[in-house]
């Protein structure tokens, strides 16, 4: 068994060098597609974070007048708290409010003496609202709005407003069938482009096969070493393509960066850098192994 | 019992009769020449000894064995107890003369030091030790068709089907190739020689099967070429 093996290995390994100018262009269109895959695979991944963060920073926000007692705003709080669609409220006191407004207008001393003159904290307590997911939030602006406490509020404030949360989940359902389809159809032409070029490989190679059938061999004699090419490219391929995404992520992510501030492409590149590894090496050997298994079945019937 | 057996062969490639009802036999450690015009199913013979193509009617017999009941594993297995000597030498390109050696012993199953013993001494037998190598592009066609023979002999065949294997060459190495033939043939291979080369016929003194449209027209011992 060591034996077959051992020949198995040297023999895909002469058909690599021996037949390098076949070897490299089968390699390059793995790298191709395996480049491909991987960048859509890293986009659609860092644009579904890019939708949890926004998702993440959205809430309502519920003014009380000032002569609510904050005994009642609490006791509102406590009752919402019991939603089923609500997943947070934080109670912020008319104090904390005031000290979150002066922090943010630290630079602008006009809003600073104004506050000054006024005398006292012109600002309302309130209650910021997270609900557990983003189709929830026109539901509990209703419901707030029917309330036994409405008369008890200022206003109701969706910070992103409604047409934002409609656009936000519209936009992440339109990604996610989005990047299906894409990663589909990518995968469909890389898969052919690779398939193509090896099944071209083998074709130029028919005859040797042909021979090789002549002279006695069995088909897994020959399949083997041609199966363990096709897999030592993938894993070539895979290293390559690794190569050129690094620089290729290094420069893209901070230009995609200064679009969008929430997605960092290098970020997530890093974090999942082995994970994508694996998955761009273990496709690169499948595609390898799978179109020389494909290609050469034909020859194979002599 | 013969070791080859053509039991009313027909073959037929669309519609069209290549070989009408063929019967013969050949012996162990017989030397057979199959003779006849370009395209009168010489090769088709020898390609249905190794079930290259089945025949459309009849039975060949191996080693007393329907090799039409064959499945593919019995073919390898067939095929590696016939060698075959082609005029297009049919030699793995990107391997070196002793490497095409090496690969015949290695699909037979032997090991690595009886490929490393045995394979040079074939070579040394056809006078090619020197370019055990070089690759077939690198060789004479006298030299690479010496190299397919050292191949068909690696398996220790007990026939070998040589299918016009002096086609391609000069009337030098077209005697070398047939001494060599003959020299293996003494040392008990049966050998089927496919050839239209009237002059290695009438020379060899063997038995010659002749053919025309498809039949077998002669079938003598110590044969000459008359089509």
């Amino acid at each position: 068994m060591f034996v077959v093996i051992k020949r198995v290995f040297r023999t895909a390994w002469q058909g690599l060098t021996r037949n390098s100018w076949l070897s490299f262009t089968c390699i390059a269109m793995l790298t191709i597609s395996l480049i491909i895959l991987s960048s859509i695979f890293i986009f659609n991944s860092a644009s579904n974070e890019l939708i949890n963060v926004l998702k993440e920073k959205m809430d309502i926000s519920i003014y009380f007048q000032r002569n609510v007692p904050e005994e009642d705003i609490l006791r509102i709080r406590d009752d919402l708290i019991g939603n089923e669609k609500i997943a947070k409220i934080e109670y912020i006191s008319q104090e904390e409010a005031l000290k979150i407004f002066e922090e943010k207008s630290s630079r602008n001393p006009a809003i600073k003496k104004a506050l000054e003159e006024l005398g006292e904290n012109p600002l309302a307590a309130s209650l910021n609202i997270k609900a557990k997911d983003t189709k929830y939030y026109t539901e509990i602006i209703d419901e707030v709005n029917n309330s036994a406490f409405k008369d008890k509020l200022i206003t109701i404030d969706l910070m992103e407003n409604q047409r934002v949360v409609e656009r936000i989940d519209a936009l992440s359902t339109g990604i996610k069938l989005g990047s299906i389809l894409v990663i589909l159809i990518a995968a469909f032409l890389s898969v052919l482009i690779s398939f193509n070029t090896i099944r071209m490989a083998i074709y130029s190679l028919k005859g040797e096969i042909e021979i090789m059938k002549l002279v006695g061999a069995s088909n897994w004699f020959i399949r083997g070493p041609f199966l363990l090419e096709g897999a030592i490219q993938g894993i070539i391929a895979s290293c390559v393509a690794i190569l050129i995404l690094i620089p290729l992520v290094m420069w893209g992510s901070p230009r995609i960066g200064s679009f969008i501030s929430e997605i960092s492409i290098s970020l997530y590149f890093w974090s999942y850098f082995w994970y994508i590894l694996l998955y761009q090496t273990l496709f690169g050997v499948f595609l390898g192994i799978v179109s020389s298994f494909w290609a050469m079945n034909k020859y194979l019937k002599v | 019992m013969p070791l080859v057996c053509f039991k009313n062969v027909s073959k037929a490639y669309n519609g069209s009769l290549i070989l009408d009802n063929i019967t013969f036999e050949v012996k162990s450690g017989e030397f057979v020449s199959l003779v006849g015009r370009s395209g009168v199913g010489k090769t088709t013979i020898l390609k249905m000894l190794i079930k290259e193509e089945p025949p459309t009617k009849g039975r060949i017999f191996f080693d007393d064995k329907d090799i039409n009941k064959f499945k593919p594993r019995d073919v390898t297995f067939l095929r590696r107890k016939i060698g075959m000597v082609f005029q297009d030498f049919k030699l793995l390109s990107n391997r070196t003369a002793y490497e095409n050696v090496a690969f015949a012993m290695e699909v037979a199953g032997y090991s690595n030091q009886a490929i490393k013993k045995d394979a040079p001494e074939l070579l040394k037998l056809v006078n090619l030790e020197e370019r055990a190598d070089n690759f077939p592009h690198q060789l004479s066609a006298g030299e690479r068709q010496r190299v397919v023979i050292c191949r068909a002999l690696a398996q220790r065949p007990e026939l070998i089907l040589a299918d016009e294997p002096t086609g391609d060459l000069d009337p030098i190495n077209t005697w070398e190739i047939i001494k060599l033939l003959m020299k293996i043939n003494e040392l008990g291979t049966a050998i089927i020689l496919a050839t239209h080369d009237k002059e290695v016929i009438n020379t060899l003194g063997k038995r010659v099967i002749s053919l025309d449209k498809g039949k077998i027209i002669r079938d003598e011992e110590e044969g000459k070429y008359l089509i």
